[in-house]
């Protein structure tokens, strides 16, 4: 099965990368990181306390009127890995209809093998993103 | 009152002071492997505490020759005086700390504060990666006195000797089993050691600024909790990166003589079949 196109060409981009460039696309990923708009800054203020060592990723989305999610995050400039896997999720995936980001599975990241260029063992936070971003996008299909 | 060892600690401007100074290297060990590449102390070194000090295959440390392998070729002789920092109030600082101290270097410290400090005082941060001429470093055999395998932890409860569990208190109680995003870090039961008390690592630093907190603070913290200079004491966390704060508070700060890190921690204990376990 494939992913949503955008997302598609992204993975398939990276997976073709050197170590190096590997690096570079995802510290410009996490530089490029957008600031959360200023009308979510009150619902961020009302988020949950998250346990202590798990980067808190607070995460919105908005419905256009074509049914498409666009995805606001935000994520401590502390937390670059976070916030660069956070950034390559919403560029592959803004605009998609929560159908679509529902499809996408866990491991979708594995061909990336971003784990050359930063510790394997935070690139699973794709994961996390990602299923956190699956349950805005279940919410959004009821509303 | 000062800290038992305060060799062990240098502040940011002893750091900027040093900066091309030939015998000292300084390190920095991140939760998040990407900071040091988005900005890093100039002319500082990176070991990542997975990547660069775990052993590649078995869920253990660099073996002593490996560990030789890493200090050689970051230009580290057995003489240079190695400092450490890092994010999240000097986690992983302390567990590379704790590793350099485990094959035998011994002239390390803390930069006090971390990453946060530094950024705080907006001293400069580069992306120029150094190079180092490599050495010849020579390790010592593991030091197992600083650290705690599961059978020691058996002995430590049958012995009733002090436990000190450093996580954040939803993982003592156990209301939470893992941590959510962290899928290679889970542990199949929830709770505690039994008889450990519950220190987390947090209260031995201030939140504003990451440093450490006063002798007295941290006096009254532990012994407060029974945990004394007399005891021979066992810290554990989830995989062992948190503990290695507190290691380093009670060894170096509070000047305890026998402290140990229990590396395994929770990702162990948690999942050991037959293990006691409190809730």
């Amino acid at each position: 099965m494939s992913l949503p196109q955008k997302l598609q060409e992204i993975v398939d981009d990276i997976a073709s990368m050197s170590r190096e460039e590997k690096l570079e696309t995802l510290i410009s990923y996490a530089e490029s990181f957008p600031v959360l708009p200023e009308r979510y800054k009150n619902e961020r203020n009302q988020m949950e306390a998250v346990p202590e060592c798990m980067t808190p990723v607070f995460l919105i989305a908005e419905k256009q009127d074509d049914g498409g999610l666009i995805f606001h995050f935000d994520i401590p400039p502390q937390s670059p890995t976070v916030r660069g896997l956070a950034s390559i999720l919403a560029s592959g995936l803004n605009g998609c209809k929560p159908e679509e980001v529902l499809s996408v599975p866990a491991d979708f990241y594995t061909p990336m093998k971003l784990e050359e260029a930063v510790s394997g063992q935070r690139i699973n936070g794709f994961r996390g993103v990602l299923a956190h971003m699956k349950q805005v996008a279940v919410k959004a299909m009821s509303a | 009152m000062s800290y038992a060892h305060p060799e062990y600690l240098v502040d940011t401007e002893w750091v900027a002071n040093h900066l091309d100074d030939p015998n000292v290297r300084i390190i920095e060990s991140d939760e998040d492997p990407l900071l040091y590449a988005i900005g890093h102390i100039p002319g500082s070194a990176q070991v990542d505490w997975f990547s660069t000090l775990q052993h590649p295959l078995r869920r253990d440390f660099l073996t002593k020759e490996q560990f030789e392998e890493v200090a050689s070729s970051l230009g580290i002789t057995n003489d240079t005086t190695v400092v450490f920092y890092g994010d999240k109030s000097n986690w992983f600082a302390c567990y590379a700390l704790w590793l350099f101290q485990y094959y035998g270097h011994q002239n390390v410290k803390i930069m006090n504060g971390g990453r946060i400090k530094w950024e705080q005082e907006k001293r400069p941060l580069v992306k120029k990666i150094p190079s180092f001429s490599r050495t010849t470093y020579s390790a010592k055999e593991a030091d197992k006195s600083i650290r705690a395998f599961r059978d020691d932890v058996f002995k430590q409860l049958e012995e009733k000797k002090p436990l000190v569990d450093v996580r954040s208190p939803k993982e003592y109680s156990g209301e939470l089993t893992h941590m959510p995003n962290y899928p290679q870090e889970g542990a199949t039961r929830a709770g505690h050691i039994p008889t450990a008390v519950s220190i987390p690592w947090a209260q031995a630093v201030n939140e504003a600024d990451a440093t450490f907190k006063t002798p007295e603070e941290l006096r009254a913290l532990y012994e407060g909790k029974n945990i004394k200079a007399d005891g021979e004491i066992i810290a554990y966390c989830r995989i062992g990166e948190r503990s290695s704060l507190t290691w380093f508070v009670l060894k170096y700060l509070l000047g305890y003589p026998t402290v140990k890190n229990y590396d395994g921690s929770w990702t162990e204990w948690g999942n050991l079949v037959d293990a006691p376990i409190e809730k």
